[in-house]
């Protein structure tokens, strides 16, 4: 399976079960997106025998849509809920892509989730070895999931 | 006299889901804890003992696999059942908190179904 097809089938997979939402991907963006206005991003850094990061980049009205699903609770703005609830997202996406490139598991280590958001910031990490970035669509809007790794020899 | 379980998550979000989960799987506790993490998770049980752990692996402070170490060091709570909920799902990290005392684990993501179907043999 590709990396493209990993993100595909895990995003659409974490979504269905966790988030109770249905999402569709969309063809691998051709550029790398760097600039992010009014978004939510969680990242999980990748290391051991693959290096790299995995981040989901969610805009603002839909990071709330998401939250509020995901919680069962209605929030207005990006607070600790949505915050949290971003980051575990990227978690399980990092777990999902850990466990299609590691049989046994202990061969790559994960970083804790983290996020950043804000009226306009702009996304910088490793720009060489594999990179996929991928939209997915809601009834809300679309968000993206980023890929970046290198195997590590 | 009821049974209480102690969900161990750093992410507020997934103790939300495990104890939505629980409710919708229909397994009966009466009194659901939970901690942020394996060093207040250990607090906690000095304090109020319970019938099952549910405990994610990464998490800051004191990891699952390191708070299945205390935990089997201390007589008092060494029996009470663990199952982890975790994203790591590697045979070499579960056959670790296996041989730690786990008695089984759930991958995140899961459906509640699942839930019910690993936690309800256990109670």
């Amino acid at each position: 399976m590709n990396l493209a097809d990993i993100i595909a089938e895990s995003t659409k997979e974490i979504f269905s079960s966790m988030v109770m939402m249905e999402v569709t991907e969309g063809a691998p963006k051709a550029n790398i997106v760097t600039r992010l206005t009014n978004s939510i991003s969680g990242t999980v850094g990748l290391g051991g025998s693959y290096k790299g990061m995995i981040a989901i980049h969610i805009p603002e009205p839909v990071a709330l849509a998401i939250t509020t699903n995901f919680l069962g609770l209605e929030v207005e703005s990006i607070d600790d809920d949505v915050q949290d609830a971003v980051g575990e997202l990227a978690n399980m996406l990092a777990g999902n892509v850990k466990a299609a490139l590691s049989e046994g598991g202990s061969d790559i280590k994960l970083s804790l989730p983290s996020t950043v958001f804000g009226d306009e910031y702009t996304f910088q990490c490793m720009d060489d070895g594999d990179i996929v970035i991928m939209p997915f669509n809601c009834e809300q809007g679309e968000f993206l999931v980023d890929l970046r790794l290198r195997a590590e020899n | 006299m009821g049974k209480k379980v102690l969900i161990v998550d750093d992410s507020s979000t997934m103790r939300k889901i495990v104890t939505r989960s629980l409710r919708q799987a229909g397994l009966d506790f009466d009194k659901i804890l939970e901690a942020g993490d394996g060093q207040e998770a250990l607090t906690m049980l000095q304090a109020e003992p319970v019938d099952l752990i549910l405990s994610d692996i990464n998490m800051p402070n004191m990891d699952g696999l390191s708070f299945l170490r205390e935990k089997a060091g201390n007589p008092a709570i060494k029996d009470i059942p663990v199952i982890m909920i975790s994203t790591e799902t590697g045979a070499d990290i579960l056959n670790e908190a296996k041989s730690l005392g786990a008695v089984g684990s759930i991958k995140k993501p899961f459906k509640p179904e699942q839930v019910n179907e690993i936690i309800g043999n256990l109670i």
